[in-house]
């Protein structure tokens, strides 16, 4: 030790001034050479909170995602569940409940409004909805289906001879004259007069659309059909996105200059052309291999039906882009980190860095990632479907809803907003939680 | 500068290419053909169409024609919507609609979007960015059929006593007003929540430490230093929403009935007119490749850190 | 470059504690530093990364980020109370009378900007007056003054344009723009090649004798203090553990981490193949700083009162203190010493 030149003044810095009248109270023993183990337990290693529980404490703190979490769950269970609460199929066509209102009046007062209506009006008119309806069913019983323009054509005629009879009493008017309430949820005449005779029956309670099926199944069904579709494109697009990233990442070099160049190209394709282009023309073809025989194969087919694989097709060939990018990404920063590690030459510690810093980092982002194609998946389906190129009918998606619907927005504008408010709500409450996990999975937050 | 202009152009023109084929070779998968619908035709009658339009060659040599046709700018003719018109020409009476709309939307989205990305990491933390976000979280998680609709009940006769604007496209100025507004929203959402997190992702930059310890004015650190950093990776989401835009026209024009090129893109599909189809798909392809390309461009003349003369990268 | 001759106290740091408080707690980045430069003067502030030694700089120009917060102490600036000062008064203050420049040169010019716009940026920032002419002509002035030739086209370039010494040369020439009385170099070689470094560190030296500010500089390295301070704060854990004129830390070290850092100094005239002896260990965790020195589970004389009590300072020499309780012990053995030679003085009186 070097020697020191002692000085009788102490600091004049000094921020522990009281502590140094007490030195001459120490014991000897103090001055004792610390050993390792006491050293050791000094060092109170801080309870290591493991990466997923530190994650975990914040997602909990974040409000919003915890709420958009309980809402993604509920809407799941709607989906999932309902469809086995609800004594109706989604293809089941009720008789009699067609173009049923989510509301109903009670036998009594229907037979008031009747009597009122026919009272005050005796021509009978349609409303341009009704005549649209009429022009439909005709078209259908001569194998044709309707194309807008027409059904615009048909509504205007209608509107312009609504307008002439002008001695026209609606049955709104009737209601509006005889201040009738309406009670909750619809029930078709015939399920009226059944509950009258004492039976229960399950109301519709978002009432039923053109062909009499009931709008709440439905939804349920287009929510399942939206939430398995995120889900799968999620997956194909990590499953993919991963292979291809880590074989580019991994290798370098010529090949990874070369796949990256097809990834380029890939980013600059517009995707939603080839989605829609690929929507109408790979369903024909799975629609003939679905008629080709009987085995396992087209059975699969037939349950998720040639569009829905269309667009897990169009996803796994599109949008894997992203995640390979992240994912190569990661992989080159691990072979670097891989290497600063062996230059120093601590092998046992090469490990642990992966463990610590390398592997929450990449898994966070691949996580969000993955997550966040969920809302993505839905999105796009819901797009095609509204375009008319999702699921094939029977089978319904929420696109595919509110795309039936439009034609008669006005008259049953719920048709349209129940399906298109779950569809949203369930899109924004993913997009919440995934920002959430987002900010739980960053380590670079983390201070 | 030459050599990396020249690179993307090469890049775009193969892409294109790419694309060109992929649509020419889905529509050839397809089983049956456009003659089916009609009213059984005869196989002499299906053969005398099929040596017409060329579809009796080999799938190859078909592609290769059809490219040369494209070079020529020869599109095709309709075969079912409008039958032998040029699909050039219903393309450019079509095409002028659905333009105006989306550029019209793109450009308020981004006169909007990005000034209030900027106000919200300019006012970071308080209520007006909370506000903003909310908005901008619900605006990317609406569907654009959803805003369409939500507009078209609203606004054009759902709510009679709201009824502002037509329900039906008559072309005039009116007529276009909800439909560009439910176009660009989402992409004045998307922008305006890229343009904050690249504003943030600037404010946090060591540059702007200097900035501060130069002791200049926060006003002057927000919208001089960062605004213009934070600039330049928003340009980079401009290409892919216009592509998102056009293509999302294709809703907004079957909601609004606009008689546009997206919505008879759709129409087409549903009819199985190939040379419509594949000329639309081309068409619209081609534009936005352009778009993108002219965006990139733009992208690397706004960063002065890209060394031009040594081409780009 | 007339600066008018001060001397005496340029700045006074008393106590000063900076607390981060982050979700998980409060992080006591600084735990309590004082000291004090004068004008004219070279301080260093050595230390291992996470020291606290950026953040104690950071503070003292105001630019601390949240969640960081000054929980204690004071700053004297030329007899101002730095802490009492607005946000607008802060504005004023940096890069007038404090200037600060930072690591990586590479990182901390903007790049969308030109340098000349980025060196009159921080003339106008603090002179409105000045014309555009003025100010570029000052700016390049400046730029000559740093030792950067052909002026007029650098002032066109971007940072990009530059290599890395350049862009620290130009960072100096912005921050000495205004003439500051103190200036704050946090790691200004650290990200630069060696050449460039020794040209960077001659450039300050020479600067300093031209304007007679006083300088603050951090930096890891003491090879760099030696060759520009004229007195070194070590830093460990956010505690202030030694501090005197360089020339007693270098040769008479009072702190066994001091030891340490020196020893694991690189030396060119080292005799032997001596081996850099690194220092075991890593540093604590800040979250929960134990009580006791916090370089005592590395330090190879720790002793058991070490792991209990932090040490109080111990002046060793002339302005040269270290918080050690081997400095402790050596005093209270010293005193002893006294006592005996004292008392057996006495006796010899006595007779």
């Amino acid at each position: 030790m070097a020697e020191k030149k002692r000085t009788k003044v102490l600091g004049s810095l000094q921020p522990d001034v009281e502590d140094i009248l007490d030195w001459n109270n120490l014991p000897e023993s103090a001055f004792e050479p610390a050993s390792t183990q006491e050293k050791e337990s000094f060092i109170q290693d801080r309870k290591s909170v493991s990466y997923w529980k530190d994650a975990w404490r914040r997602l909990r703190h974040n409000k919003v995602a915890m709420v958009a979490m309980v809402i993604v769950i509920l809407i799941a269970l709607f989906a999932f569940v309902g469809p086995f609460l609800v004594p109706y199929g989604y293809d089941e066509q009720i008789r009699g409940a067609n173009n049923l209102h989510p509301w109903h009046y009670t036998l009594e007062d229907q037979a008031r409004i009747n009597a009122y209506m026919e009272e005050h009006n005796n021509v009978s008119n349609l409303t341009p909805d009704e005549a649209v309806e009429q022009a439909k069913a005709e078209a259908a019983a001569r194998g044709e289906t309707l194309s807008r323009v027409e059904e615009a054509k048909i509504r205007a005629n209608a509107k312009s001879s609504q307008g002439s009879g002008n001695t026209k009493v609606t049955e709104a008017d009737a209601i509006a004259a005889l201040g009738i309430s309406a009670k909750p949820f619809g029930y078709s005449s015939d399920e009226l007069q059944r509950m009258a005779n004492g039976e229960s029956v399950f109301p519709h309670v978002f009432g039923c659309d053109t062909h009499g099926r009931d709008i709440m199944v439905r939804t349920m069904i287009g929510a399942r059909v939206s939430m398995i579709v995120g889900i799968c494109c999620a997956l194909i697009v990590l499953v993919i996105g991963a292979i291809y990233g880590s074989i580019s990442g991994y290798c370098g070099g010529k090949v990874d200059a070369v796949m990256q160049r097809i990834v380029e190209i890939i980013y600059t394709i517009p995707e939603v052309l080839i989605i829609l282009l690929l929507g109408a023309t790979l369903k024909p073809i799975f629609e003939e291999f679905q008629n080709s025989g009987d085995g396992p194969l087209q059975q699969l087919v037939t349950v998720l039906g040639p569009n829905l694989i269309a667009i897990f097709i169009a996803f796994g060939l599109l949008y894997w882009v992203t995640m390979s990018r992240i994912i190569r990404g990661q992989i080159l920063q691990l072979k670097q980190q891989e290497y600063v590690t062996a230059a120093r030459a601590l092998g046992a510690k090469g490990g642990r860095i992966i463990k610590r810093h390398l592997l929450p980092n990449c898994v966070g982002q691949i996580v969000t990632t993955t997550f966040l194609q969920i809302p993505s998946a839905i999105f796009t389906e819901s797009f095609l479907s509204f375009l008319g190129m999702g699921v094939s009918a029977p089978m319904t998606s929420l696109g595919s809803m509110c795309s039936d619907a439009l034609s008669g927005l006005t008259s049953y504008p719920y048709r349209l907003f129940i399906p298109a408010a779950i569809l949203s709500v369930m899109i924004l409450c993913l997009n919440l939680f995934g920002d959430g996990l987002r900010d739980a999975l960053d380590p670079r937050l983390k201070k | 500068m030459a050599k990396y202009v020249l690179k993307r152009v090469l890049m775009a023109v193969l892409t294109l290419l790419i694309v060109t084929c992929l649509t020419f070779l889905l529509m050839n998968a397809i089983p049956g053909n456009p003659w089916l619908s009609e009213k059984t035709p005869t196989q002499a009658t299906i053969d005398a169409l099929n040596e017409k339009y060329g579809l009796d060659k080999p799938v190859i040599v078909q592609l290769g024609l059809y490219l040369e046709d494209l070079l020529h700018g020869d599109f095709g003719v309709s075969i079912k919507m409008q039958k032998d018109r040029p699909v050039l020409d219903i393309i450019t009476s079509m095409f002028p609609v659905s333009a105006t709309i989306g550029v019209i939307a793109i450009l308020w989205a981004i006169l909007v979007g990005v000034p209030l990305g900027c106000l919200a990491a300019y006012k970071r933390g308080t209520w007006v960015d909370s506000l903003l976000r909310v908005i901008c979280t619900i605006g990317i998680s609406m569907p654009g059929f959803v805003v369409a609709t939500i507009l078209l009940y609203l606004l054009a006769g759902g709510i009679p006593d709201w009824k502002i604007f037509p329900t039906i496209f008559v072309g005039t100025w009116q007529s276009y007003i909800l439909p560009c507004a439910a176009l660009g929203f989402y992409p004045m959402c998307y922008l305006s929540r890229q343009t904050r997190t690249a504003m943030l992702d600037s404010i946090n930059q060591e540059y702007i430490k200097t900035a501060r310890a130069k002791g200049l004015k926060n006003r002057k650190i927000v919208f001089k230093h960062a605004l213009r950093n934070a600039l330049i990776p928003v340009i980079t989401y401009l290409g892919p929403q216009i592509a998102f835009t056009l293509c999302g026209g294709f809703v907004v024009e079957t909601v609004f009935s606009i008689p546009g090129l997206g919505r008879y893109f759709v129409q087409s599909i549903q009819n199985r007119d190939y040379p419509l189809i594949m000329g639309t798909t081309i068409f619209l392809a081609a534009f936005i490749i352009v778009m993108n390309l002219l965006v990139d461009l733009l992208y690397k003349l706004v960063d002065p850190r890209i060394n031009l003369s040594k081409g780009g990268n | 470059m007339e600066e008018k001759q001060k001397t005496g106290k340029l700045l006074e740091v008393k106590d000063l504690h900076v607390s981060f408080f982050t979700p998980a707690g409060e992080v006591k980045a600084v735990g309590g530093i004082s000291y004090d430069l004068n004008y004219d003067e070279v301080m260093g502030i050595v230390g291992e990364s996470g020291s606290g030694k950026s953040v104690e700089a950071y503070s003292i120009i105001g630019l601390l980020q949240s969640p960081g917060k000054v929980v204690g102490g004071s700053i004297t600036l030329e007899g101002e109370d730095v802490l009492a000062k607005s946000k607008s008064e802060m504005i004023e203050l940096r890069g007038n009378k404090v200037a600060m420049i930072f690591q990586n040169p590479m990182t901390c010019l903007n790049p969308v900007y030109t340098i000349g716009n980025q060196l009159i940026e921080a003339l106008k920032a603090h002179d409105k007056q000045v014309s555009k002419e003025e100010a570029a002509k000052r700016a390049m002035e400046m730029l000559e003054l740093v030792g950067i030739n052909n002026v007029e086209k650098r002032m066109k370039q971007y940072p990009h344009e530059l290599s890395g010494g350049m862009r620290q040369r130009v960072m100096i020439a912005m921050g000495l723009i205004c003439h500051p009385q103190l200036l704050i170099a946090d790691e200004p070689t650290t990200a630069l090649d060696v050449t460039i470094q020794a040209q960077i560190l001659e450039l300050m030296k020479e600067l300093q004798k031209k304007t007679h500010m006083g300088i603050i500089f951090i930096t890891h390295n003491l090879g760099v203090v030696a060759e520009i301070c004229d007195k070194v704060s070590v830093m460990y854990a956010g505690k202030m553990v030694e501090q005197g004129p360089v020339d007693d830390i270098f040769y008479k070290p009072g702190h066994p981490y001091t030891m340490g850092l020196l020893r694991s100094m690189p030396r060119v005239d080292a005799e032997s193949y001596e081996r850099l002896i690194p220092i075991e260990g890593t540093p604590v965790d800040m979250l929960n700083p134990p009580e006791g020195c916090p370089f005592a589970p590395r330090c190879e004389y720790a002793m058991k009162i070490c792991l209990q009590k932090m040490p109080p300072y111990v002046e060793l020499g002339d302005n040269h203190r270290a918080a050690c309780w081997l400095r402790v012990q050596d005093q209270l053995n010293q005193q002893k010493q006294d006592k005996t030679a004292d008392t057996s003085k006495e006796v010899s009186d006595h007779e």
